[in-house]
């Protein structure tokens, strides 16, 4: 049961073979609420985003310096388990990518990956992720049909309802509206708003809007470093770094 | 508490792999060598094989002489006497006017799929072109016998020549060109459209004619694909065996430059007369097929030191 | 050189192009055409079912004499004789080399001539049926009845007499059902071994390899190296290694089905390596990135979602292999032999369809009509194959334009 923070982030430095990526990251991730990283392109965030469920692993060339700790577990540490840690992490990335199987498969998979057959049981946890997804109702009937069947909007949520179904506790997501409509967009902000009931969510957006909207905490990165890391509404209105309040008024980015 | 607070100095993230999947890259190792070693296999065991009759210890006082072997010019069985020169001649020869037919028809095809005839053309001229290049060897061995044998006695007879029933050099040549046409013209065309086309353009702006850009600019600059689908015609036409077989005739000695006189392949070599064989006459044909194997590999390390060199300006 | 001289040689140039490029169209025609004319008439259900020997039959018939005449099916052709007596019918027909014979066309289920007491030997029986020659019979009456007489005759002898002392038929033979079912097996066994050998190998080197291993990329040109090399070396390596190799598990007995696969699987490999490690070239990374952070494990998302996605790639690769397979001859004539045979055992010789031809053409007297007929089988199959494996890359291509 994790009290206070989720990720506790110290002296983090990340490098891609010789090239440094990350300066320095200091921050903590409070649990239960949404905190936004936003800064230009190329400044890191969806690097430091990845360092959280270790999928920089798949780089070869990465390599980093420094502590994160999740649940108070250095997460880097040689015998860590990472599968286990992306079971209680999960991700959803900026292109929705359902797999080339039916809805329930797909929602099925995660489970499916770690034992569970018994088919009653694997029929609630897809249905119980649709329903925290927001998506039963659309799909309920037509659970076999192929995932791309569906609109943008809605194989996107899919992808979180596939998330869900690992019943994890953080929820990392990397742009996750980018690629959708308005009202795709805007139905995942309402789906994010009531998923922080119950999940720790860490949001990559390039949409100040859209963080300024949805977020408890903003995180401004500017080419690798940690600007500035405060509650959303105090960053917003009176940041305390000058890059920050250039960067919110568009003079740059 | 404090041992996960320390600092730890920068690290490699380990590799994020369950120990199933260092379990799983272990297991895969297995199929994989076993794929790798199949050349070895060839190798060891053909040239294992091919080197018993020249050795005494095998075949005693009927072992065949290794420098006779590949210096002779003749191949007769029964007082074993076995050379190879010959052969090897006489399939250079005959793969060279193969190539020497079908490599101009082969990349002129390729300039008119490519640059003459609209798409819908020219996809089903490539269609037709690729449907030959699957015909089997052996379907070709039958046409050559039925159609190209017949073609070259009457030829032989306009110029008052024999033949053997029409078995000849001239088959051979002929039924190999028609074997490698494909072959040439589909890697031509790959290597035609892989021509940058504003180099055309500024040809034709140039004020040169359409035929003109299509031999001074795209051939020269496909110039290093044309020559990668020679080499492979070239391959496949010296391994060529059962079509070569029926229509090459079975000569005794040589070599054969004679277009009208049966000749004597290196493939036709390791066929003809399998059936009632055993014994030297059975395991020789192993060697003639280490000599196979090397005239591919020399022709092939020739032919690609050719090909820099030809695309040094490329 | 002026402007219309320039024309006139860029215009005779292109007519020169695209004569000498008819040629290729030429050949294709001219070896469709010589295969059809020579084989078409060949083509039959008898071809592809019976037996390549003839069997001779020798029978008699000694029982009553049905009581009731049999009506002439309405299926029967004009050209048929038919024996109201005995419910048989005849027809005239040309063998391969022109000479005429009476061919047995229609044996009614009820005719006590359906099945016979072989005259060689009294346990068994012989079926006579469509497809065999009545060379010769000996009424009860004495009378005698051969081939040269025709149909017409053989109909009306048979309703004048009896019985029967003495009857000769045979089977047609020329008959590729052996082959046909040889080439079958082949197929099969060859994918069978050939198709996790490969599909694994490129798994492993496209999804597991280490890639600071210097010694992958080793591995990966001895698996190039296959393609370099002439089928009948693959061939003399079937004789060498893997005919030995089967008879030492199998007590075979030289050249067999066993040993055909394994050097056949040795040569669709390389095949079968490159297009599956194709197929997972094109599978984009974010599949395998949603499975990891799923908390899969690199197996799992190996073989749960991406070979899955690649089967369609691997699918093409087996069609084309499935072609060379069937059109490979010199690797079988070392490797298995070039025994046509009717009884197909996998620890024996047989011919596949491609070396039935080679065994009937390498003799003293090829037999053009059957090579030609065989061929068109051949090509009918392999063109097929060639198309439908267009068909699905197009359709992979285009199915993967419509994702993005």
């Amino acid at each position: 049961m994790i009290i206070g923070n989720t990720f506790d982030i110290q002296n983090l430095n990340l490098f891609y073979g010789a090239k440094q990526a990350l300066y320095n990251i200091d921050m903590k991730i409070p649990k239960n609420q949404v905190t936004a990283l936003i800064g230009p392109s190329g400044c890191g965030k969806s690097t430091l985003l990845r360092t959280l469920n270790r999928m920089n692993d798949l780089v070869d060339s990465c390599e980093i310096k420094g502590t994160i700790k999740y649940d108070d577990e250095e997460i880097y540490a040689p015998k860590y388990d990472v599968i286990s840690l992306r079971t209680k992490v999960g991700m959803v990335f900026q292109k929705p990518n359902p797999f080339p199987m039916s809805i329930f498969d797909n929602i099925a998979y995660g489970p499916r990956c770690q034992g569970i057959k018994d088919p009653k049981k694997l029929q609630n946890i897809v249905k119980n992720a649709l329903v925290k997804a927001a998506l039963y109702d659309e799909v309920e009937d037509r659970l076999k049909e192929s995932a791309f069947s569906l609109s943008g909007g809605q194989q996107q949520r899919l992808c979180i309802a596939r998330t869900i179904a690992m019943e994890p506790e953080v929820i990392l997501m990397d742009e996750p509206t980018s690629a959708l409509d308005p009202i795709a967009t805007a139905k995942i902000e309402e789906l994010i708003s009531e998923l922080k009931k119950n999940y720790t969510i860490v949001i990559v957006t390039h949409n100040m809007q859209q963080a300024a909207r949805i977020s408890d905490n903003t995180a401004f990165f500017l080419m690798g470093k940690l600007v500035e890391y405060d509650k959303t509404d105090i960053l917003f209105s009176s940041p305390k770094q000058k890059q920050t309040e250039d960067y919110i008024t568009g003079r740059f980015g | 508490m404090i041992k996960n607070e320390i600092n730890i100095m920068k690290k490699k993230p380990r590799k994020h792999w369950h120990v199933s999947d260092r379990g799983t890259q272990a297991l895969l190792l297995i199929p994989t060598l076993l794929s790798a070693s199949f050349v070895l296999f060839i190798v060891i065991f053909v040239t294992r094989r091919g080197i018993s009759p020249f050795l005494p210890s095998v075949y005693g006082a009927n072992a065949v002489n290794w420098i006779r072997f590949l210096t002779g010019t003749t191949w007769f069985q029964a007082p074993n006497i076995y050379g190879v020169f010959f052969i090897i001649v006489n399939t250079v020869y005959i793969v060279m006017f193969a190539a020497l037919l079908s490599v101009p028809i082969g990349v002129i095809t390729a300039l008119f799929i490519t640059k003459m005839t609209p798409k819908g053309v020219s996809h089903v001229f490539q269609t037709v072109i690729e449907l030959l290049a699957s015909i089997p060897s052996i379907v070709y061995g039958v046409f050559g016998v039925g159609i190209i044998t017949k073609l070259v006695m009457s030829l032989s007879e306009f110029f008052n020549l024999q033949t053997a029933g029409g078995l000849s050099t001239l088959s051979t040549i002929m039924v190999l060109a028609i074997m490698i046409l494909p072959t040439v013209t589909l890697v031509s065309v790959t290597a035609i459209r892989a021509v940058n086309p504003e180099l055309e353009k500024n040809s034709l702006a140039l004020g040169a004619t359409k035929t003109q850009t299509m031999f001074r600019i795209t051939l020269v600059s496909a110039k290093s694909g044309i020559f990668a689908g020679i080499i492979l015609g070239i391959g496949r036409a010296l391994g060529e065996a059962t079509a070569v077989s029926l229509v090459a005739g079975n000569a005794g000695s040589g070599p054969t430059l004679d277009l009208f006189s049966t000749t004597r392949t290196l493939t036709s070599t390791m066929l003809l007369g399998l059936k009632e064989t055993v014994g030297l006459d059975y395991d020789i044909r192993f060697s003639v097929g280490i000599v196979l194997i090397v005239v591919v590999l020399l022709s092939n390390v020739l032919l690609n030191a050719v090909k820099r060199r030809v695309g040094r300006f490329s | 050189m002026n402007h219309s001289s320039r024309r006139k040689k860029d215009i005779s140039i292109k007519i020169v192009i695209s004569l000498v490029s008819t040629f290729g169209i030429f050949v294709f025609c001219s070896i469709l055409f010589f295969v059809f004319q020579n084989g078409a008439s060949l083509l039959s259900w008898k071809l592809i079912s019976s037996d390549y020997y003839s069997t001779n039959y020798d029978t008699y018939y000694d029982g009553e004499v049905p009581s009731q005449p049999f009506t002439r099916p309405n299926t029967l052709s004009s050209d048929a004789f038919f024996s109201e007596k005995w419910g048989i019918a005849f027809i005239d027909e040309v063998d391969n080399e022109g000479i005429a014979y009476v061919q047995i066309i229609y044996v009614s289920e009820d005719s006590p001539l359906r099945i016979l007491p072989d005259k060689n030997d009294s346990t068994q029986e012989v079926t006579i049926d469509e497809y065999q020659a009545l060379e010769k019979v000996i009424f009860s009456n004495r009378t005698i009845f051969l081939s040269s007489s025709g149909a017409e005759n053989a109909a009306r002898m048979f309703d004048q007499s009896d019985g029967i002392l003495d009857m000769l038929t045979s089977t047609p033979g020329k008959g590729i059902r052996g082959s046909i079912i040889t080439t079958l097996i082949l197929i099969g066994l060859t994918l069978v071994i050939s198709l996790p050998i490969g599909v694994l190998t490129a798994i492993y080197l496209h999804e597991f390899a280490p890639k600071k291993w210097i010694i992958i990329s080793y591995l990966r040109r001895l698996i190039e190296m296959l393609t370099g090399i002439p089928s009948i070396v693959f061939g003399l390596m079937g004789a060498a290694v893997f005919i030995p190799f089967v008879s030492s598990l199998t007590g075979a007995d030289g050249g067999n089905l066993i040993s055909g696969s394994l050097t056949l699987a040795v040569i669709v490999l390389p095949v079968i390596i490159s297009s599956t490690e194709e197929a997972l070239k094109t599978i984009p990374d974010d599949y395998r990135q949603a499975s990891l952070a799923l908390g899969a494990t690199k197996t799992q998302t190996t073989f749960r979602v991406v070979l899955k996605i690649a089967i369609p790639g691997i699918l093409s690769s087996v069609l084309l292999s499935i072609g060379r397979i069937i059109g490979e001859s010199a690797a079988l004539i070392y490797a298995v032999g070039t025994a046509i045979k009717d009884k197909i055992i996998l620890t024996e010789r047989s011919t596949s369809l491609a070396v039935h031809i080679w065994s009937i053409m390498a003799g003293e007297s090829p037999n053009f009509e059957l090579a030609s007929a065989i061929s068109i089988i051949i090509l009918l199959v392999v063109f097929v194959l060639n198309i439908v494996v267009k068909l699905i890359t197009h359709r992979l291509i285009s199915v993967g334009r419509e994702k993005i």
